[in-house]
């Protein structure tokens, strides 16, 4: 139940697109058609699902440990960085399938703060490992989500007349901004959740 | 053409200023625009690991191998901003609490190693440093306007000092994310109605 | 071929070495500074509800206080020259987590002369309400040896309605607390009697 909590939470409440503000170049960026999108937000769920797996025991492990916690940043972006070429050279090579609608979203993920964010502040929020692992899963999809939504209304600019000052990103920011006022409409449902399923 | 290095150093303030010309960077001017006193914050952060980390990269164009310049130039970039954390920390505490996360994110700040790949590792270091110093002062620029317009609107105040009428009711909206995103979109907008050069 | 790979390993390990040693440099010397900032900026309002009638600057003023192989750190209330009062960190379990508390004992009357909630990770609106002064001034004025335990456990503290967790995390800090006092005590007594020799 608590898990539960956690995804409305993570997807809806506080959307880490919507609510938390990261993300935002790939969301502007890539969200001009809606499988590109889609390619982009899968791609997304996978890596910040696996890369949170990984810092959190290199936080816990070796940060930690050797008492160096002031080099989170740098350590968690090679991190990061090591692991989306990584995972670029073991999709190439064994899922040439998947590589072939994930791949070229790949070294685009790397600077995508979003990744990032997401690694240090499950660090920050003094997740346990599951949690962390989930908050992680349950942030790729409100990504994901919001990026379709957001791509599936951008489509239809194309063939509206849009005055020429607005075009292009100055539209997509408004179009993002009433987006997040629909989100925002969440609000308070994960805490009315957790205060009736959590006893 | 080439320019001349005054013209390297302005072009960041309106050529392209980002994040209206230069479409990158979007989340810290999303995220910690509610106050002017945090988007200047971070304004002087990025702009001080940005004239650094071009100074450093333009230094080591010839040494680094091509192949792995950007693991290099993260490496470097990274450094400052860990410089920049504790630094803040030390000195200026309020208000690195109140940017939190938003530090450590300049690291993947597109803006910076966008700088990187396109002109420092290209250009002379005076050129960088003056490219760097630029694009930084303009981004803190765009910061603070940001940020002074979602402060004036959302609280009545600008760097903290009331400047609205005393009957003034605060538009919550502006403070709220749905308001970043309106807010920078409008003055897109705006902008564009002006020509890129004058 | 190999002398490419060589250098970029050689470059790569010089920029990495370079590039750890100024931040280690740079650590080394903001070090002092941050712990600092820290106790000012999170702990300093909390000492100044807790230790009120101090005069001095009770970080200023701090104390390392080694006890069972635990270093506590305590803050010194005078008022003039006159010790009155100390303050330390206790910490118990609320319903989100980890409750981090302020607690100031008065040293001539064996009472507590305030608690001040720290950090919390409680629900907004019911559990936060611990670190409201209508609970937190419950705890005010009574003696050391009194039973901090909220009225349900057979206690005398009444718990904040709706969140008996959150009020049995704060009961608990206090708790251990105060069970530390008696300890401390000669031991602050007996650093605060080396000192004052010294002069």
């Amino acid at each position: 139940m608590e898990y539960l909590v956690l995804a409305v939470n993570a997807i809806l409440v506080k959307n880490i697109l919507l609510a938390q503000y990261l993300g935002n170049c790939p969301f502007m960026g890539v969200s001009k058609k809606t499988d590109t999108a889609a390619g982009m937000g899968m791609a997304v769920i996978f890596v910040m699902t696996f890369a949170t797996f990984i810092t959190w025991f290199v936080h816990y492990y070796f940060l930690v440990a050797f008492n160096i916690e002031y080099l989170q940043t740098i350590v968690f972006i090679l991190v990061i960085a090591a692991l989306v070429q990584l995972i670029e050279m073991f999709l190439k090579k064994s899922v040439p399938a998947l590589y072939r609608s994930l791949g070229i979203f790949l070294p685009l993920i790397t600077t995508n703060c979003a990744i990032l964010g997401v690694a240090v502040l499950v660090i920050t929020k003094d997740f346990s490992f599951l949690q962390s692992i989930l908050y992680a899963f349950f942030s790729g999809i409100g990504f994901a989500l919001a990026l379709v939504i957001f791509a599936g209304i951008r489509e239809r600019f194309e063939i509206s007349h849009i005055p020429a000052a607005f075009k292009e990103m100055s539209i997509a920011l408004i179009t993002a901004g009433i987006i997040a006022m629909a989100f925002y409409g969440f609000k308070g449902l994960d805490t009315s959740l957790k205060s009736i399923l959590i006893k | 053409m080439k320019k001349s290095l005054l013209q390297e150093f302005f072009k960041g303030f309106w050529e392209i200023l980002p994040p209206f010309r230069l479409v990158l960077g979007l989340c810290p001017i999303l995220a910690v625009t509610t106050l002017a006193e945090n988007g200047l914050g971070m304004g002087i952060a990025t702009t001080f690991v940005l004239f650094f980390s071009n100074i450093l990269i333009a230094l080591l164009k010839n040494v680094i191998p091509k192949k792995v310049r950007i693991a290099a130039f993260i490496i470097i970039i990274a450094t400052f901003v860990v410089i920049v954390e504790l630094v803040m920390k030390a000195y200026f505490f309020p208000i690195s609490q109140k940017l939190g996360l938003f530090i450590p994110l300049i690291v993947v700040n597109c803006i910076i190693l966008g700088r990187a790949e396109a002109f420092a590792s290209k250009n002379t270091v005076l050129r960088s440093a003056a490219d760097g110093l630029g694009v930084g002062l303009g981004f803190t620029m765009s910061l603070v306007l940001i940020s002074s317009l979602r402060e004036l609107l959302g609280a009545g105040s600008v760097f903290g000092i009331e400047v609205m009428w005393s009957g003034f009711e605060p538009f919550g909206f502006m403070v709220q994310a749905p308001g970043a995103f309106v807010c920078l979109g409008m003055i897109l907008a705006l902008i564009n109605l002006v020509p890129k050069k004058i | 071929m190999i002398k490419e790979y060589l250098k970029m390993i050689i470059v790569l390990t010089l920029i990495a070495a370079v590039c750890g040693f100024l931040l280690s440099a740079v650590k080394t010397f903001t070090f002092e500074r941050i712990e600092e900032q820290i106790l000012v900026n999170v702990k300093g309002p909390a000492l100044k509800n807790v230790l009120s009638q101090s005069t001095n600057n009770p970080i200023n003023d701090r104390l390392e206080i080694e006890l069972d192989g635990i270093i506590h750190t305590v803050f010194i209330g005078k008022k003039g020259d006159q010790l009155y009062a100390v303050a330390y960190e206790s910490e118990g379990n609320g319903f989100g987590g980890a409750i981090g508390v302020m607690l100031g004992i008065d040293i001539e009357k064996s009472t507590i002369s305030g608690i001040g909630i720290l950090t919390h990770q409680e629900t907004p609106g019911l559990g936060s309400r611990i670190s409201e002064t209508s609970f937190t001034d419950k705890f005010k004025g009574r003696a050391v040896s009194d039973n901090f335990k909220v009225k349900k456990d057979n206690g005398s503290i009444d718990a904040i309605s709706g969140a008996t967790n959150s009020s049995r995390g704060v009961c608990s800090a206090a708790e251990k607390g105060v069970a530390l006092y008696s300890k401390l005590k000669v031991e602050i007594l007996k650093k605060i009697n080396k000192r004052s020799d010294k002069k």
